[in-house]
Order: structure tokens, then C-alpha cells, then sequence
């Protein structure tokens, strides 16, 4: 939950103050142009920015990024920009199931989710050698493959074709289904009125409309 | 798997992922291994090979220190402020290395990929801690032979071998203790996110300055015994000044308790550090590590500016003030509007600029007014000239680094090192021009202003070569064979040195000309020719600016 969240670099206020709650089993997309602020508050909003004013609480406690409930309940994608020359995308697949605790089984994990985001035939491949739509569907497989309540997603439509952008609308739709919180930013409006309970637009860090994506997208226009 | 409704209650998994990191990334150790000890017998060979003579010397005047001479005594009564003033420069390294990339840092894919999960940060973050302490600890322990190597050159060393191995034993042990103390204190500051650390460094540097100049005027003069005393207790860089102090022949009896003390207090930071380090802030590790990275590409690359450009992202840019000119109508006065706009909007750089002009000046005060040996200084002064030159470039750096921001530009690219050398010629005129000058005149030398004037235009001129060089060439790695060596390493200096070595060689030959020649009291023929120098090197910038416009 964000309360009166604001945050200025400077003198540039770069979010005014908003108020936002996401529920489980709820999705709220975030549209607005580039420079809109809506990075910004993913970010205070997984605890990765400190906000210059009001407050983020997760599960009624202010939320830290280092807490480990926060370690262990909220999926962040879009982070993992860079990858170990070495190793795999099975084994940074791995890697993060074995860290979350998956022990033996791990690899039937691994190996669903690199099936689910279509990587079964690139699993030992090294990351360096995917393409970025590829590398784009590693970072949605890395967040996939841990357990979450929260997910929070930076544009994950860029670089994925349109078939591709059909298979993240359905996935979204089973996470929420399954009773995840879902937080996303996009430039797609296609995919926040397919998968959003309510959109958030975004202009110069301000909320200039909100309600279903449709009641939002005409509040706009 | 699918989402949970339920809190996720996670197990301690930590062993279990780092044991797999390891064993997947065993491969790789074994590499890295190998690679260490194929460069350790590289470095090796090349000591023995072009650094044998230095290192039979060092074993010479470890064995047979050289005696006193006459100025030793002069040199003892320094050795207090001198030895502190090092030692704490020691220390300003550490927590200025701090300040960017932190003695706890990870790499950038583990930050990516195992920070947010729930494995114990202690386990991921101690070791990397207890590795930079370490590392801190054996380059302060090497730091340790320069004040050695000083005593011993000043015929402080004592009279055999066992007492110059003491001295450097005491010597390195508390310049080790002292990086120490710094890496545990820099963790723990980091973990707190202590505000305090980003000015360290600054006030660090004005510290050791104003101890070098204590030790200067205790050389100078007889000052009382009590500001030693102060100077020596007044923290560690003082308790490591101690051991070498006392085996020099200084006064520091209880140089045995100081030392104690410096290990005392360097276990307790230590101590403090390592438990700090499990609570550094993923945001800063993150930052760090993509920090880290970057410079890590620069330097493989070589790519000088891009080290800068990476680490002035890390620690912040230059101070910014928004100030502002009245842009201006006359098309020849556009460029050096954009240079003053950029100089006034970044004060601190202009303030760098200030204070290495100013030093400069002072160098070559002591140049004009030293009787013997002016060499030295006047080499100094024309260095930190240099780079105070260089910092008033940045106009011309910024177009130098991509020709497409002076595209619109109402000049021809090439012609562009000569509009960008008005606005630091002028306040490197005020800088250190103006300063020169006042001395030159109470001095009653002002023969040299002309030289001095020139002097300032020969300097940007460098600094503009330089500005211009564009990105390092892959074909300069491809040298050619000789008996000393590949010459690819000598291309890629001479490539980065062009500018400063085509300003400062030249200005050496002419001031010392000037100085020595000064009873004749002329110097217009040397300013003449620097005039004529400063035009030359202005061309071969315009040059260079032509080749990266068509690169």
C-alpha cells in the first residue's frame, strides 16, 4: 500500500503525491508516456526507491527492500540486467529456485518454467547468445521460477512479438488467478485491458486518470 | 509455480545456493586461478628483467644505508608532520575508495540475482568484505616502503641492515594496521549510510595538505616539541607515524604503545566493519556493482575517459550551480558563452582548477627562487598547470567525445579546439596568471610575465591535443616485437601522454633556459617561441578534431 508517496529528485518532482493499494489476486497497470513517473513508483513501490514523502507498507508494515519478507514474497522483474558469463539459463534458473528455497526440486521447476516462457530449447544456452525477446522471457522465467504473493513488472511487453505479448496477457491472467498481487507498468494498452482490474495513468508524475482501463483510457482522451 | 495466497515462510537455503554457485562456477575459479599465477609470473619476469637494477638497489640501501647528511637534521625535524601526513594520506585513499565501490562489494550478476532472494546476506557479504580488507591491508603494507624509501634517502634509515629491516618491518605493519582501521570504518559508515563519508575524502585532502606544510615549516624553522607531540597523538595516522618516527632518530619513546594502540583500534574497526557488512543496503551493493562494472570496462578497454565518466556517476558530478549568463547574439561569442556556462555550472571543478593552479604557482616560486636543483619543482609546477588546464577543457572534452553534439554548431568541427581554447587560456589567466603575476612583481621579477602568459596558452593547448584524441584504436594493441617488449604498450601511452608531453617537455626546456638566463632579465624570445608552441599544438588539435569527424 502507498500512501501520499511523492518523490523529487532535486528540484524536479518526478511523482506528486499518490495513493495506491494492490490486492491480492489484483492487477493495476500503470500507463503513461516515457519520463511520466511510472518507474518511479514501481520502484517505491518494491522498496527499491525511498520516497520523499508519505509511506509503502507491505502487509501492514513499512516495507524495506532488504526485509526478508519482502526478499521472499515480492518477484520484481526487469532487474536482472546482467548474467554470469559462465553459467546457463538453466543455472541461473536454478540458482534463484535453489535460493528460494525449491531444494530437490529445483530442476522439475526450472524445467516447467523454461517451458512455460518457451526457453526449453535455449536452457543451455549461455544468456549472452539469446535474443532480446529471449533474454526478456529469462527475466519473466527468473521471477516465475521463485514463490511470490507480489509481482511487479517494468514494461515486460518490450521486445516480445505480438505472440508473445498474447502469451504474458494469459500468463498475467494465472497469476492473478492463482492470487498474486500484480503491479505493471506498460505502454500497451491492449495488455492492461486484457489483464488490469484498474489503470493508473501517469502524466508529468501525476495520476490524471484511474478506474478500469477502459474508464481510464476515456478519462484520458 | 504458481503464486501463493498464504505467507511464504522460506528456509534457510543459503548453503545450499552458494554451494551450487560454487560448484557451477568451479570451471570458471580454476580459470581465474591459472590466469592469476600466469600474471604474477609475468609481473615477476618483468621486475627481474627491466626492474633488476632497482631492486639491487633497494637491497644496496637496505644493507648499506646511505649516512647522514648535512641537511638530515633539518629532514628529522619534518619526519613528524612528513610520516603523519603520509599515513594519512594512506587512510584518505581508503575511505575515498570507499566512496565509490565500498570495501563490501559483489559483482553485478550476483547483485541481479541473488540479492533479492532470501539467502543470508551475512553469508554472501562477509567474505567479500574479509577479501577488500585484506587486499586493503597488503597495499598499505606496500604504501608503507615510500616513507621508508624517503628516510632511508634522506640518511634517516640508521646505520645497518637489521635497523632498515626494522624500519620497514614497523613501517608497513602500521601503514597495514592503518587500511585496515580505514576498511572497517568505511563498512561500517556504509552500512549506516553515514552522509559523512562523501566529504571525507575533501577534508582528508586539505588534512594532509596543511600537514605538509607543517612538516615544511618545521624543516624551515625550530618549531616547539609539544606540536610533534600533539601532531603524533592526535589519531592513528599520527600512532602510525610513531614506529618510523622513532627508528628514524625522532622523538616518539612510547612509539610501541602508539603502535599497540593502532592495532587495537584497527581490530575494533575491523571488527565493527565485518559485523556491518551483512547490513549494507541493496541499493548500495547494487549501485556499487554497476558501478564497478562499468569501470572494469573502461579500464579493459583502457578508455581513460569513460573510467571518469563511470566513476564521477558513482560518486555524484561535480557540484552544480544553477547560474546562468544571458546567452549571447554575436555568433563569435557562442563558444565561449557554452565553455563559461559549462566552468560557472560546475564550481567545484572550477575550484580543482583553482587550487592545482595555485600549487602550481607556488612550484614555480620555489623554481625561479631555488638556487640549485629547480628541476624538480618546476617539473611540478608545470604538471599541475597542466591539469588545471585540463579541468578548464571540459567544453572542448564534451564535443572531443562525440563530434554529432556540435552539429549544429555555426563552425567547422576541426576549427572548433581553436574556439575552445579563449574561455581556459582567460581563467587560467586569472587562476594562476594572476597570482604569478603578483609575486612576479613584489618579487621584482617581472621579466618572466611575458613567459607566464604564454605559458598559460602552451598549457591549454596540451590540454586541448588531449581533448580531442577520441577512443583508444584497436589497432594500437597490435604493436610490433622488440627485444624489450611489445610496442603496443608504448603506442597506447604515448597516445594518452601526446598532449601533456608536447606542452610541459618543451615548457621545461625553456623555463629552465629562462631561469638560468634570468640575471639577463629577458624572456621575450622563450615567450616567443612557447607562442609559436601554443599555435602548433592548437593545429594538431584542429587535426585530431578532423580525423574524428570523418572517423
Amino acid at each position: 500500500m502507498l500512501t501520499r508517496v511523492s518523490r523529487s529528485y532535486g528540484a524536479l518532482q518526478a511523482l506528486k503525491p499518490v495513493d495506491l493499494t494492490v490486492l491480492p489476486a489484483q492487477c493495476i497497470a500503470l500507463l503513461g508516456v516515457n519520463g511520466s513517473g511510472k518507474s518511479t513508483l514501481l520502484r517505491i513501490a518494491a522498496g527499491r526507491d525511498t520516497p520523499t514523502s508519505g509511506q509503502v507498507s507491505y502487509c501492514g508494515r513499512p516495507l524495506r527492500e532488504d526485509a526478508l519478507v519482502a526478499r521472499a514474497e515480492i518477484a520484481v522483474a526487469g532487474d536482472a540486467s546482467s548474467t554470469y558469463p559462465d553459467l546457463t539459463v538453466r543455472e541461473h534458473l536454478m540458482l534463484v529456485a535453489v535460493a528460494h528455497g525449491a531444494g530437490p526440486a529445483a530442476p522439475g521447476l526450472v524445467d516447467s518454467t523454461l517451458a512455460e516462457c518457451r526457453l526449453s530449447d535455449h536452457g543451455n544456452a549461455l544468456p549472452g547468445s539469446l535474443s532480446s525477446g529471449q533474454r526478456q522471457a529469462l527475466q519473466l522465467a527468473a521471477v516465475l521460477v521463485r514463490p511470490r504473493r507480489v509481482l511487479i513488472l517494468d514494461e515486460p511487453e518490450q521486445r516480445l512479438d505480438p505472440g508473445a505479448r498474447r502469451w504474458l496477457g494469459g500468463l498475467l491472467a494465472k497469476e492473478k488467478a492463482a492470487g498474486a498481487a500484480v503491479l505493471l507498468a506498460t505502454h500497451h494498452v491492449e495488455l492492461a485491458a486484457a489483464v488490469a482490474d484498474e489503470a493508473v495513468v501517469l502524466l508529468d508524475g501525476e495520476v490524471v486518470a484511474r478506474g478500469t482501463p477502459d474508464q481510464a483510457l476515456a478519462g484520458i482522451q | 509455480m504458481a503464486a501463493q495466497t498464504a505467507a511464504i515462510e522460506p528456509a534457510d537455503s543459503t548453503e545450499a545456493t552458494l554451494s551450487l554457485l560454487r560448484e557451477l562456477r568451479r570451471a570458471r575459479s580454476r580459470k581465474q586461478i591459472v590466469n592469476l599465477a600466469f600474471w604474477l609470473y609475468l609481473a615477476a619476469i618483468a621486475i627481474f628483467s627491466y626492474g633488476g637494477w632497482l631492486v639491487a638497489a633497494i637491497v644496496r640501501a637496505l644493507r648499506q644505508p646511505p649516512p647522514a647528511v648535512a641537511d638530515t637534521p633539518m629532514l628529522l625535524r619534518a619526519t613528524p608532520a612528513g610520516l603523519a601526513a603520509l599515513a594519512l594520506l594512506v587512510l584518505v585513499f581508503v575511505l575515498w575508495d570507499a566512496r565509490w565501490r565500498g570495501p563490501v562489494v559483489i559483482a553485478q550478476p550476483t547483485a541481479d540475482w541473488l540479492l533479492d532472494t532470501p539467502i543470508r546476506r551475512d553469508r554472501l557479504l562477509r567474505p567479500r568484505y574479509r577479501a577488500s580488507a585484506l587486499r586493503f591491508m597488503l597495499a598499505g603494507a606496500a604504501a608503507g616502503l615510500v616513507p621508508v624509501a624517503l628516510l632511508l634517502a634522506a640518511g634517516l634509515g640508521g646505520s645497518g641492515f637489521g635497523d632498515s629491516l626494522r624500519l620497514a618491518g614497523v613501517a608497513m605493519l602500521s601503514t597495514a594496521l592503518l587500511a585496515g582501521l580505514g576498511a572497517g570504518a568505511a563498512a561500517w559508515a556504509e552500512a549506516r549510510a553515514y552522509a559523512g563519508l562523501r566529504v571525507v575524502p575533501g577534508v582528508g585532502v586539505l588534512a594532509v595538505t596543511a600537514l605538509a606544510g607543517l612538516a615544511a615549516l618545521s624543516a624551515a624553522f625550530r618549531l616547539p616539541a609539544a606540536i610533534s607531540t600533539i601532531l603524533l597523538w592526535s589519531g592513528p595516522w599520527g600512532w602510525a607515524a610513531q614506529g618510523p618516527v622513532a627508528l628514524a632518530g625522532g622523538s616518539a619513546r612510547l612509539w610501541p604503545a602508539a603502535t599497540l594502540l593502532l592495532a587495537a583500534a584497527a581490530a575494533a574497526a575491523m571488527t565493527l566493519g565485518d559485523r556491518a557488512a551483512a547490513d549494507v543496503p541493496a541499493a548500495v551493493l547494487r549501485a556499487r556493482a554497476r558501478t564497478l562494472g562499468h569501470v572494469s570496462a573502461a579500464v579493459f578497454n583502457l578508455d581513460a575517459r569513460r573510467v571518469t565518466t563511470a566513476y564521477r556517476g558513482a560518486v555524484g558530478a561535480y557540484a552544480r550551480a544553477r547560474l546562468r549568463i544571458r546567452p549571447p547574439l554575436a555568433r563569435q561569442l557562442v563558444l565561449p558563452w557554452r565553455d563559461l556556462t559549462a566552468l560557472i555550472r560546475a564550481p567545484s571543478r572550477l575550484a580543482w582548477s583553482a587550487l592545482l593552479a595555485l600549487a602550481s604557482v607556488g612550484l614555480g616560486a620555489l623554481a625561479v627562487r631555488a638556487s640549485h636543483a629547480a628541476l624538480l619543482p618546476l617539473i611540478a609546477a608545470l604538471t599541475l598547470g597542466y591539469l588545471a588546464a585540463a579541468g578548464l577543457c571540459e567544453g572542448a572534452r564534451l564535443d572531443g567525445d562525440d563530434p554529432r553534439r556540435a552539429a549544429q554548431l555555426p563552425f567547422r568541427y576541426d576549427a572548433l579546439a581553436w574556439w575552445h581554447a579563449i574561455v581556459p587560456c582567460l581563467a587560467l589567466g586569472v587562476l594562476a596568471g594572476g597570482p604569478a603575476a603578483a609575486l612576479t612583481i613584489i618579487s621584482g621579477h617581472v621579466w618572466l610575465l611575458p613567459l607566464i602568459a604564454a605559458t598559460i596558452t602552451v598549457l591549454v593547448g596540451g590540454a586541448l591535443v588531449n581533448s580531442f584524441r577520441g577512443e583508444l584504436e584497436g589497432e594500437m594493441f597490435d604493436g610490433f616485437d622488440t627485444p624489450l617488449g611489445n610496442s603496443s604498450g608504448i603506442t597506447i601511452m604515448l597516445w594518452y601522454v601526446t598532449g601533456p608531453l608536447l606542452a610541459i617537455g618543451p615548457m621545461i626546456i625553456l623555463w629552465s633556459a629562462a631561469i638560468s638566463s634570468a640575471r639577463a632579465g629577458r624572456t621575450t624570445p622563450e615567450a616567443l617561441v612557447s607562442v609559436a608552441l601554443a599555435a602548433w599544438l592548437c593545429s594538431i588539435a584542429a587535426r585530431r578534431a578532423r580525423r574524428l569527424k570523418t572517423a
